[in-house]
C-alpha cells in the first residue's frame, strides 16, 4: 500500500467503527449543541457532577490542570483588538466528542479505550495503566487523569457527601483516565428496559444530564439512526455526514446558510457532537 | 467472589447502604458488620423503596427565591439527583447549578448538627429543652419592642407561624433582608405599572433590550426567563429575537447579547430617556422631558456614539412588540429608582405595556404571600441597634455580618445585644457571633409551603417535602421550632399540632376547596399535592397600569469623579454565588465563572486599558480602597466594563460558614459605603468609590481559561455567523 494510496482512499481504510454498509444498528448515539441557545450558565456542567460522580478537587489541583469537569464550557472573546467586547462573549460547551475514528483509541497500549457498537468511545477504568497516550493524543482535551485517589480523599468525599454518590456510576481510583461517557449507565438501562420489551430505544426516552438540565434546552441527544430522533433530524437538516471530513455544503464557494459543523472535522476523528454555530444580529 | 473475599454480607451493604462507602471504607470491618449501623430489610422495606431503582419525588428547591420545583432521585433512602419538576410552570423541569447543587447543602460536612450555647469564646451542646426553656427565660420580663426578629424573605406557612409567633411575643420589629432584591425596580415598576413585579414575556418580544437585568444569570427567575429567552432566540416566522444590553460591567446576559453596549455607571436612564428622544414619537409631556437629551447630550453623559442610539432607536421602530428591562445594575445608585423609572418609560412609549408586559396573579391568602426583604429593612435594624434598643435578637435565613455594607459595622452593633439567638444551616458569620445557635433542617429534609415573589406562570404554592430521612438526629425542621415556640405561649391554639407536618397538612386540608380540590378526599388531595409538588390555583390577574410615570422624574447631572476615589466600584452578582450563602458547596465553588473561568477565589475586574494605564497585569494583587474599608485580590483584566469601574464579586471572602467557603477570596460587602436610594431608601449597591493600588505581589490566576486566555487563534472551534449570512427557517 502505496502512502498515496492511503491518502487518496482514507476514508476507505479509516472508517467509522465497526466497518459495515450499516455501521450501527440500531443504535448510534449521537448529540447537536445549539450555540445559539447556550447561555454559558454552567448547569449542564453541575449536572454532569452530580449524575458522574465526579470529584471536586480543589484550588491547588486546579491550577495544576488537574480538574475533573467531563463537561466544561469554553469561553472565547472576540479576537480582532476592539476595545470592549461588545458583541459578547461565545460560549461552547465541549465534552468528549465521541468521535467515531477517536485519536484516543489507536494510541492506547492496553485497549482500554475502544469503541462500542452503538458508537460510543468507551473507557475501560479497570484495564487502564495509566499511560495518558490518549490524553495527548485528544484534540479536544477532554480526557481526565486521576492524579489522586479521590474516592478515599477526605478532603473531596468526606462521609456526608459521600452519600450523594450515584450507585449507577462507578467512582476512579488513582492512576486511570476518565471523561464523558454520554450518560452511558443512563443508555444502559433504558436499552435493557427496550430488549425486555423487545423495541429498540424510543427518542426522548433517554436523556443525558447535561441535556436535561438545559435551562435553554441548547442540547439534543438520540439515535442518529433513528429517522425519528431529533438528532438525525437535525444532522440531516444541517446537511452533516458522519462519515465525512469535508461537508458537501461547505464546498459551495458561497459558503452555507446553515449552521450545522463539527470541530475539527478536517482532522478526521469523525466526531458524533455536531454544534450550531452562534447567530448575531447584523442591523445593530 | 471467594478469592476476592467479598461476602454476602457486604454485598447486602451494597444495596442497603451506599455504594461509596464501600469504596470508601475498603477493606475491613464495617459498621454494619459491628452492629452500628443497619442495613435495609428488604423483607419489610417501604413499598417504594426498590433496590436498585430510583425513584423520584417532588419538592420546592430552597436555594434562591425563584420557587423552581425540584425533583429528586432517591435510591436506596438517599437522596442523589435534583432535576426539575415538569409540572412547575416556573422552571418546567429544568434546573439551574445553583439549584443542583442543593444536594450539597443537604449532605454537607460542616452543618450544625447540636444545638450550641455560647459559654466565653467557646460553645456548648446543650438539649434542645435547654434551649427552648432558655429561649422562654431570656424572653421574660422584656417588652415586645426590644425584641428584633431578622429574617431573609419567607412565605407560605413560615411565614404564617412566624408572624403569629412575633405577634405571642408582642413584637412588632420583624426585619426583612435580602441583600439583593430588587428594591429599585419594584418601586418604579409600581409607579409605571401599578404592580411590583409585572410578568416579563421574553418569548413575545422581537427585541429585548435589557438595562443591567442578568435575567440569564442571577435576575428574579433565571430558569424561568432562560427558557423565554430560548424562545425568543427563535423567534417567529424565523425571525430571531434580537438582545441588546447596556450596563458597565458586563453580566452573564451581557455576553450573550447581540450588542453589549458599555455606559458610564449610572447613566442608563439618560440613556434610555435618548432613545426616546431619538424615536421622535412622542409629543405633550414625555416629549418635553426628553428634549434636554439629544444625540450630543446623552453620548457625553452615557459614552454612548449618536449612530448607535439611532440604530437602536431604528430597530425598535421596526419590529414591536419589544421589551425594555430595568435590572439589578441600573438601581444600585442614589437615584436608582429613577433610573428604572426613566427606562420603564420607555415601554409606555414603545406600547409593549399589555404586550409583553403582562399583568401578574393575584395571591388569594394574603398571610401565605411571600414578605419580600431589603437593605433597608437592614438599616433600620442597625440603626435600633446602635441606639441599644433591642435586648433580644433572633435571626434565620440571612447572614449579615457577612452581607451587611461595611459601613454598617453591623457585627459591633450586634454584640449590644444581650441574647442573640441564630437558626443556622452553617456557623457562618453570623451565627459565630450568637449566644445560641439552633440547627436547622436542610431544605431536602423539611416540609413546607412557598409561595414565589415572581409568579411566572399563574399562582403556584409550591410545595416541600422530604426527599430523605434527617442525616443528623438533632435538627429541627424551622416550622417545629416555631411551632414549639409558640405553645410556650399559646398552648391552647396550637394543641392540636403535634408537629409542622400536622399543622401543614391540617391546613391546607382545611382549605382545600379553595386550593382547587373542593370535593375529593382528604387523603387523595394530600397525596396529589405531595405528588405534584405544585397546587396551581385560580387567581383573578392584577389591574396592570400604563402610566407616563414622568412627574418627578429627574436624573442627576454626571458629578466629578472624586480625586481620593476615582473609580466607580461594582459588586458583581454571580448566577452561581450570589450573595454567599451557598458558598459552602464545593461544586458552585469549582464550577468556573463563565465570563472569567476563575474558580476558588475572587478577582478585580479591570478593563485592558485602565490596566496598562496603571501598569497592572493579569494576576497582580491590586487594593482596592473605598471609605469604609479595603480588600486585596488579584487583577484580571476583562473587555466587559466601562474603564472607570472595577468589578469585584460577591459571596467569597468567607471568614467562617465552613471548609469550602472559609478563607477563599475577599469580601466585597464589607467595603460598601452606606450611600442609599434617595427614593426607597435602599442601599445603593453601585455608589461605592474606590482607588486602586498595586501591592507588588503577583500570583498566578486558577481558571479554566488556560494560559493563552482563552483564544481560538485561528483554530475553528466555537463559529459565529450573522443574522443576513443564516437561513433559519428549515430548522428543526
Amino acid at each position: 500500500m502505496s502512502v498515496s494510496n492511503l491518502l487518496e482512499n482514507w476514508s476507505q481504510f479509516r472508517h467509522t467503527h465497526p466497518v459495515d454498509d450499516k455501521p450501527h444498528d440500531p443504535y448510534k448515539w449521537a448529540m447537536s449543541i445549539d450555540l445559539d441557545a447556550c447561555t454559558g450558565c454552567n448547569a449542564c456542567s453541575i449536572a454532569c457532577y452530580a449524575e458522574n460522580n465526579i470529584p471536586v478537587v480543589g484550588k491547588e489541583r486546579f491550577q495544576h490542570g488537574q480538574q475533573m469537569h467531563w463537561m466544561r464550557i469554553e469561553r472565547y472573546w472576540d479576537e480582532d483588538g476592539r476595545e470592549f467586547a461588545d458583541q459578547g462573549a461565545q460560549f461552547l460547551p465541549m465534552m468528549c466528542q465521541q468521535c467515531e475514528a477517536a485519536p484516543c483509541e489507536t494510541v492506547c497500549p492496553v485497549a482500554a479505550t475502544n469503541h462500542t457498537a452503538d458508537g460510543l468511545n468507551s473507557q475501560v477504568y479497570n484495564r487502564c495503566v495509566g499511560s495518558r497516550y490518549c490524553s495527548a493524543n485528544c484534540p479536544f482535551k477532554v480526557r481526565y487523569f486521576n492524579w489522586y485517589d479521590y474516592p478515599t480523599d477526605d478532603a473531596v468525599w468526606p462521609a456526608e457527601m459521600s452519600q450523594q454518590l450515584n450507585p449507577d456510576v462507578t467512582v476512579r481510583s488513582k492512576g486511570v483516565m476518565e471523561k464523558c461517557t454520554f450518560c452511558v449507565q443512563r443508555l444502559t438501562a433504558a436499552k435493557s428496559v427496550a430488549k425486555s420489551e423487545g423495541r429498540i430505544v424510543r427518542e426522548g426516552e433517554v436523556q443525558t444530564a447535561c441535556q436535561q438540565s438545559c435551562p435553554t434546552g441548547a442540547i439534543s441527544f438520540g439515535n442518529l439512526v433513528n429517522p425519528e430522533s431529533r438528532v438525525h433530524k437535525q444532522w440531516q437538516a444541517q446537511q452533516v455526514e458522519i462519515d465525512k471530513d469535508k461537508q458537501t455544503k461547505d464546498e459551495k464557494e458561497e459558503g452555507s446558510e446553515l449552521r450545522g459543523y463539527r470541530i475539527f472535522e478536517d482532522m478526521r476523528p469523525y466526531p458524533s457532537v455536531m454544534y450550531l454555530e452562534r447567530v448575531r444580529e447584523s442591523a445593530v | 467472589m471467594i478469592d476476592s473475599g467479598i461476602d454476602r454480607r457486604d454485598f447486602l451493604k451494597v444495596l442497603g447502604w451506599s455504594g461509596a462507602a464501600v469504596a470508601l471504607s475498603g477493606c475491613g470491618n464495617t459498621s454494619v458488620e459491628d452492629g452500628k449501623e443497619t442495613v435495609v430489610s428488604y423483607v419489610e422495606a417501604n413499598d417504594y423503596m426498590i433496590p436498585g431503582i430510583g425513584v423520584y419525588y417532588n419538592s420546592t428547591c430552597a436555594q434562591c427565591d425563584a420557587g423552581c420545583s425540584i425533583n429528586g432521585r432517591v435510591r436506596e433512602g438517599r437522596v442523589l439527583k435534583l432535576e426539575g419538576n415538569p409540572d412547575s410552570g416556573i422552571n418546567k423541569g429544568k434546573l439551574c447549578g445553583l439549584g443542583q447543587a442543593g444536594v450539597q447543602h443537604h449532605y454537607n460536612p460542616d452543618r450544625v448538627r447540636e444545638p450550641i450555647l455560647r459559654n466565653g469564646n467557646k460553645g456548648e451542646t446543650i438539649t434542645w429543652d435547654k434551649a427552648y426553656a432558655l429561649i422562654a427565660e431570656k424572653l421574660t420580663g422584656v417588652k415586645g419592642e426590644e425584641i428584633a426578629f431578622l429574617s431573609g424573605g419567607v412565605s407560605g406557612h413560615l411565614k404564617a407561624l412566624l408572624g403569629n409567633y412575633l405577634e405571642s411575643i408582642g413584637t412588632k420589629n420583624h426585619f426583612v433582608y435580602e441583600a439583593l432584591a430588587p428594591v429599585g425596580v419594584r418601586a418604579a415598576n409600581l409607579k409605571s405599572y401599578g404592580v411590583a413585579l409585572p410578568r416579563y414575556r421574553l418569548d413575545k418580544a422581537k427585541v429585548v433590550l435589557s438595562f443591567g437585568a442578568d435575567f440569564l444569570g442571577s435576575w428574579i427567575s433565571p430558569v424561568h426567563f432562560s427558557q423565554q429567552y430560548a424562545q425568543f432566540r427563535k423567534g417567529m416566522d424565523g425571525q430571531r429575537g434580537v438582545l441588546i444590553q447596556v450596563e458597565s460591567k458586563m453580566s452573564l446576559t451581557g455576553a450573550n447579547a447581540d450588542r453589549w453596549l458599555v455606559v458610564k455607571p449610572g447613566t442608563e436612564g439618560v440613556l434610555a430617556l435618548g432613545i426616546i428622544n431619538a424615536l421622535g414619537t412622542t409629543s405633550g409631556e414625555i416629549a418635553e422631558l426628553v428634549k434636554p437629551y439629544d444625540h450630543a447630550h446623552v453620548t457625553k453623559e452615557t459614552g454612548v456614539s449618536a449612530s448607535q442610539i439611532d440604530k437602536i432607536a431604528a430597530l425598535l421602530k421596526l419590529r414591536s412588540p419589544s421589551l425594555i428591562l430595568a435590572g439589578s445594575a441600573v438601581e444600585g445608585y442614589a437615584h436608582g429608582a429613577q433610573n428604572a423609572a426613566a427606562i420603564n418609560l420607555l415601554n409606555h412609549v414603545l406600547g409593549n405595556v399589555g404586550k409583553t408586559i403582562e399583568a401578574p396573579s393575584n395571591v388569594p391568602f394574603p398571610q401565605l404571600a411571600p414578605i419580600v426583604g431589603s437593605t433597608a429593612s437592614l438599616k433600620s435594624l442597625n440603626d435600633g441597634l446602635v441606639a441599644g434598643q433591642y435586648k433580644v435578637l433572633f435571626n434565620f435565613a440571612a447572614n449579615p455580618v457577612f452581607t451587611a455594607p461595611g459601613a454598617f459595622k453591623f457585627k459591633d452593633n450586634m454584640a449590644k445585644v444581650g441574647f442573640k439567638v441564630a437558626f443556622a444551616h452553617y456557623m457562618d458569620e453570623t451565627a459565630m457571633q450568637a449566644d445560641l445557635v439552633l440547627p436547622l433542617d436542610s431544605a431536602l429534609e423539611d416540609w413546607g409551603t412557598q409561595v414565589p415573589e415572581y409568579l411566572a406562570d399563574g399562582m403556584q404554592l409550591n410545595i416541600q417535602q422530604p426527599l430523605m430521612e434527617k442525616l443528623h438526629a438533632n435538627t429541627r425542621s424551622m416550622g417545629d421550632i416555631l411551632l414549639t415556640l409558640l405553645k410556650q405561649r399559646r398552648a391552647d391554639e396550637y394543641k392540636n399540632f403535634e408537629d409542622y407536618y400536622a399543622y401543614l397538612r391540617g391546613s391546607l386540608l382545611q382549605n382545600k376547596g379553595a386550593l382547587g380540590a373542593g370535593g375529593s378526599d382528604d387523603d387523595n388531595f394530600w397525596n396529589e399535592a405531595l405528588t405534584r409538588g405544585v397546587l396551581k390555583i385560580s387567581s383573578s390577574s392584577a389591574t396592570l397600569a400604563d402610566k407616563a410615570a414622568t412627574s418627578g422624574l429627574q436624573l442627576p447631572k454626571a458629578e466629578t469623579a472624586d480625586a481620593k476615589f476615582p473609580m466607580h466600584f461594582i459588586p458583581g452578582v454571580t448566577a452561581s454565588l450570589r450573595d454567599g450563602r451557598h458558598a459552602n458547596q464545593p461544586w458552585l465553588q469549582e464550577s468556573p465563572d463563565p465570563l472569567t473561568t476563575i474558580v476558588w477565589d475572587s478577582w478585580v475586574e479591570i478593563h485592558p486599558k485602565k490596566a496598562l494605564e496603571l501598569g497592572i497585569v493579569d494576576g497582580d494583587v491590586v487594593e482596592v480602597t473605598s471609605k469604609s474599608g479595603s480588600i486585596k485580590a488579584q487583577a484580571y483584566l476583562f473587555p466587559g466594563i466601562h474603564p472607570d469601574a472595577v468589578s469585584v464579586p460577591l459571596g467569597r471572602g468567607h471568614e467562617a460558614m465552613g471548609r469550602y467557603a472559609k478563607g477563599y477570596g475577599v469580601n466585597p460587602f464589607g467595603i460598601l459605603d452606606a450611600i442609599f436610594d434617595k427614593e426607597t431608601g435602599e442601599l445603593a449597591l453601585h455608589e461605592t468609590r474606590v482607588s486602586i493600588k498595586k501591592t507588588g505581589a503577583r500570583v498566578l490566576i486558577v481558571k479554566d481559561e488556560g494560559a493563552a486566555g482563552g483564544m481560538q487563534m485561528g483554530r475553528r472551534i466555537a463559529l459565529r455567523k450573522t443574522t443576513d449570512q443564516v437561513d433559519l427557517s428549515e430548522e428543526v
